[in-house]
C-alpha cells in the first residue's frame, strides 16, 4: 500500500499527486520541527490535516530532519531536537481535534538521516531516548517511538550506530531510501529494501520525486510485508 | 566565573603534521559534549609546506577547521581536527591533528573568519563548567579562553551551547539551554518487536535558558544569567549585532494548557538583549516556524534574515521585534524532499542564498527586499540534504558559482554569475558531499571515503588531496 512524504503542505499537494498516479494515498508522512528547510506540519496542522482527508489518506506519520551535522553531534543537540520534534507533534495533536493516536498506541517517529550525514551515538541515544520516554500530552502514556530513515549502504556512520543502541533507544524500524526502482503505486511487486543487520526495513522509499521525474511533490513509499504503516501514523478521524 | 587569556598555546602537530599547529596534548576536551575539530591550514594564502607559523608568519597562513565524527571508531561523538591544505599529489599526504574532541556543539566562525569559537562543557562538583575557546585562523592557537560556570546543574543534565559572535563588537554571546531531569515514574510501554508490555522508569525533562557573555577585548566573562518564564524548548536561535542580541525560543507545550494558550502555539518568541545583560529589553511574539537550525544573517542595519522553510525570508527589526516576511521566488517550487538550504552576508551588503536540492543558488540584495540580483541554476548534486550543507559556494570576486556536480557525473560544476552559464567542469567520477572555499580561493571538496579532502583551484584543476579521519559534516 504505497503512501506518499513530502515536504509540502499536504493541501497544497494531494491533487496533482492524485492526477499524476490515480489513486488515494494509504497515508502520509510530513516533516515536523525541527525540519529547518521544510514546510512543516505543525505550522498549520488544521489544514495540512484537512488536506489528508480529502486526500482519501487520512494517516499522517511524523518525520523530522534537522540541520544534518547535528547528527553528528552531541546528547544536548539530539535531546534538544527530540524535545522540539515531539511538542510539534503535540501541538499538532492539540490543534487538530479528529487527529488521534493510533490506535495501537504505537507512533511511529523519524529521524531523517541522509546519505552523507554522519550519525553519532551520543546524539541517537539521547534523541531516541527522548522521543521514547515522552509522556505524551501528560496523558501518561508513552505512544513514542524512535525509528530511523536512512540509506542503509551509505558509507557513514548509521547502521553501526544504532547497532549499538540499547532498550528503549534501539530504534523500532528502519525507513530504507533505496534502492529506488521508481514506478507508481502500488509499488514493487517485490520487497527488497537496502537493510541494517539489527533493525528491520519496515518501510521502503521506492520512488523519489527527483530520480524517479515525478511531476508531483511526493516521494512514494512502501510498508513491509506484514507491516501496515497508517497503523503506525496519526489518524485524522474526520474531516477537521 | 573565571577567564584567561592564551596566546601561543598550541606546539607542534602531531605524525603527519609537518611540525607545527597543536600537539595531541593540546587537543581540547570537554566531558560531555561529542562535536571534534580538525585545522587546516590554507597554504594558498602563500605559505609553505612545512613552514613553521610563528608569529612573524602567522600572515601566511590560515586555517580552516574540519567538524565531524572520527572513523574508524564508535563514532560516539563528532571531533574537530587540523590538516594540511592544500596539499602536493607528489607530496606525502599529511594527517589531519585534531584540536577538539567532545564538543558541546559545533564550532561558530566570527563574521571576519579570524577566530572560529569552540564550546566545551565539563560537569564539576557544583555544577557545569563551560569553556568558550576562541581559536585563531591564522595559527591554530588558542587565542583566548573563559570559562563560567554554572551551579546547581547535576550531572545528568544536557548543556546545548551556542556561541554567537555580534558583528561590530568585541562581545561573544553564549547561549546556554540547560536541560534537566526533573523526575523519574514507572511506565508501562510495548516493546515494538514482540508486543510484549514491559515496566521500566522514565525521565521527564526540563529545559531553561542561561546566557553568558565573553568579551574578547578584556577576556571577561559577564553572567551567567538565568533567564525566567515559562518553560522553553532547549532548541533556540540566536543572532547578534553591535549592541544586541536577539534569541527565537519555543515555549514547551504543557499538559494544562488552555485553549487560548494552544491557539498560538506555533508562534515563537522572539527576546532582545543588550549585549552583556540578562534583562530583556524587548519580547514580543514571533511568526511561525519555531526555531530550530534555519540559516541566518546579520544584515548591515542591525536587523536579522532568517532564511525559513527553505523559501521564504523574515526580516527581523532587531529595534521593535517586528517582522516582514518575503518570497524567495527562485526557492519557491514545491518539493517532496527538503534541501539544505544556506544564506549568507556578503561583503558588499547582499546575500548569497543556496537551495542545492532545488539546483538553485540567488544573490539578493536585502536593501532592496531580498530582490533577487543574479540567479544561477544547476542540476541538483547526488545528496543535496545531507551533511555538509554546503554544496555551493560563491568566488571571492563574486563572478563565479562552484557547485556539486550533477548526481549523474559528481565532480564540480563552475558558472558564470553574470550569465548562469556553465563556465567549467571536473569529474573523475568522484560524488562529493559538500563543498567549500577557502580564503585563499582554493575550493576543498569532502567525500565518505579517503581521501576524503580533495583540493580544487579556481579553475577547477585538481591541486591535491589529503585524508582524515573525520567523517566531515562541517567545514569552519
Amino acid at each position: 500500500m504505497t503512501g506518499y512524504d513530502t515536504a509540502d503542505p499536504i493541501h497544497e499537494t494531494y491533487a496533482s499527486a492524485h492526477r499524476e498516479f490515480g489513486v488515494d494515498p494509504s497515508f502520509w508522512i510530513r516533516y515536523f520541527t525541527p525540519s529547518p528547510a521544510a514546510d512543516l506540519f505543525n505550522d498549520d496542522a488544521l489544514a495540512e490535516s484537512r488536506g489528508a482527508w480529502d486526500s482519501g489518506g487520512p494517516y499522517v506519520g511524523c518525520i523530522s530532519a534537522p540541520r544534518q551535522s547535528r547528527l553528528s553531534g552531541s546528547a544536548a543537540e539530539g535531546q534538544a531536537d527530540a524535545q522540539a520534534f515531539a511538542a510539534a507533534m503535540l501541538t499538532a495533536y492539540h490543534a487538530v481535534g479528529p487527529l488521534r493516536l493510533p490506535s495501537n498506541g504505537r507512533l511511529y517517529c523519524w529521524l531523517d538521516q541522509e546519505y552523507s550525514t554522519s550519525l553519532s551515538s551520543d546524539y541517537w541515544n539521547a534523541w531516541a531516548n527522548y522521543i521514547a520516554e515522552y509522556d505524551f500530552a501528560g496523558l501518561g502514556i508513552y505512544p513514542l517511538y524512535p525509528c530511523l530513515y536512512c540509506n542503509p549502504y551509505s558509507p557513514y556512520p548509521n547502521c553501526s550506530t544504532i547497532a549499538k543502541a540499547r532498550g528503549v533507544n534501539v530504534p523500532s524500524a528502519i525507513w530504507s531510501s533505496e534502492p529506488e526502482p521508481c514506478g507508481g503505486p502500488p509499488g514493487p511487486s517485490r520487497w527488497h529494501p537496502q537493510k541494517c543487520g539489527t533493525v528491520p526495513t519496515l518501510l521502503w522509499q521506492y520512488g523519489e520525486q527527483g530520480a524517479c521525474s515525478y511531476s508531483s511533490s511526493v516521494d512514494l513509499d512502501l510498508g513491509g510485508p506484514g507491516f501496515v504503516t497508517a497503523n503506525y501514523c496519526f489518524h485524522v478521524h474526520s474531516r477537521p | 566565573m573565571r577567564s584567561r587569556r592564551q596566546e601561543n598555546a598550541v606546539r607542534s602537530f602531531g605524525a603527519g603534521g609537518g611540525g607545527f599547529g597543536p600537539s595531541r596534548r593540546d587537543v581540547l576536551a570537554g566531558s560531555i559534549g561529542a562535536g571534534a575539530l580538525l585545522a587546516l591550514p590554507d597554504l594558498g594564502m602563500g605559505g609553505r609546506l612545512g613552514a613553521r607559523p610563528g608569529k612573524s608568519g602567522r600572515a601566511a597562513l590560515r586555517y580552516a577547521f574540519l567538524y565531524g565524527t572520527p572513523d574508524p571508531g564508535p563514532a560516539s561523538s563528532g571531533s574537530l581536527v587540523a590538516t594540511m591544505c592544500p596539499v602536493p599529489r607528489t607530496a606525502s599526504p599529511l594527517a589531519p591533528v585534531p584540536v577538539a574532541i567532545k564538543l558541546a556543539a559545533a564550532p561558530v566562525s566570527s563574521p571576519d573568519l579570524a577566530v572560529t569559537a569552540l564550546a566545551t562543557v565539563d560537569m564539576v562538583h557544583d555544577g557545569a563548567k563551560i569553556t568558550l575557546t576562541l581559536i585563531d585562523a591564522t595559527s591554530a592557537a588558542v587565542a583566548q579562553q573563559g570559562s563560567v560556570t554554572v551551579t546547581g546543574v547535576p550531572r545528568d543534565a544536557n548543556v546545548l551551547v551556542t556561541p554567537v559572535f555580534a558583528p561590530g563588537s568585541p562581545i561573544v554571546s553564549l547561549v546556554l539551554a540547560i536541560t534537566m531531569p526533573v523526575g523519574k515514574r514507572p511506565v508501562r510501554k510495548a516493546d515494538p518487536r514482540t508486543g510484549s508490555q514491559a515496566t521500566r522508569w522514565a525521565t521527564t525533562w526540563a529545559s531553561h535558558h542561561v546566557l553568558a557573555y565573553f568579551d574578547q577585548s578584556s577576556g571577561a566573562i559577564t553572567g551567567p544569567f538565568h533567564l525566567s518564564g515559562e518553560p522553553p524548548l532547549a532548541l533556540s536561535t540566536a543572532a547578534a549585532n553591535s549592541s544586541d542580541l536577539l534569541m527565537w525560543t519555543t515555549r514547551e507545550p504543557q499538559p494544562g494548557d488552555s485553549a487560548e494558550i494552544r491557539a498560538q502555539a506555533s508562534m515563537s518568541r522572539l527576546t532582545v538583549f543588550p549585549l552583556g545583560s540578562g534583562a530583556a529589553r524587548l519580547s514580543v511574539q514571533a511568526p511561525a516556524p519555531w526555531p530550530g537550525g534555519e540559516p541566518l544573517v546579520t544584515l548591515p542595519a542591525g536587523d536579522v534574515a532568517r532564511l525559513v522553510r527553505g523559501r521564504d525570508v523574515q526580516v527581523c527589526s532587531a529595534r521593535t521585534g517586528e517582522v516582514t516576511e518575503l518570497r524567495i521566488p527562485a526557492f519557491s517550487r514545491g518539493r517532496a524532499k527538503p534541501s539544505a538550504v544556506t544564506m549568507q552576508a556578503r561583503p558588499e551588503g547582499t546575500v548569497f542564498m543556496t537551495k542545492p536540492g532545488a539546483g538553485v543558488a540567488v544573490i539578493a540584495d536585502p536593501a532592496d527586499s531580498f530582490r533577487m540580483t543574479a540567479q544561477i541554476q544547476f542540476p541538483p548534486p547526488t545528496s543535496p540534504l545531507g551533511a555538509p550543507w554546503s554544496k555551493a559556494v560563491l568566488s571571492l570576486a563574486g563572478d563565479t558559482c562552484y557547485v556539486l556536480g550533477p548526481a549523474a557525473t559528481g565532480g564540480l560544476c563552475a558558472y558564470d554569475v553574470g550569465s548562469g552559464k556553465l563556465v567549467g567542469s571536473y569529474s573523475e567520477g568522484r560524488h562529493y558531499a559538500g563543498l567549500y572555499q577557502l580564503p585563499s580561493g582554493t575550493l576543498l571538496a569532502v567525500r565518505p571515503e579517503n581521501p576524503r579532502l580533495a583540493f580544487f583551484s579556481s579553475g577547477l584543476s585538481p591541486i591535491g588531496t589529503a585524508d582524515t579521519n573525520l567523517y566531515v559534516s562541517a567545514v569552519f
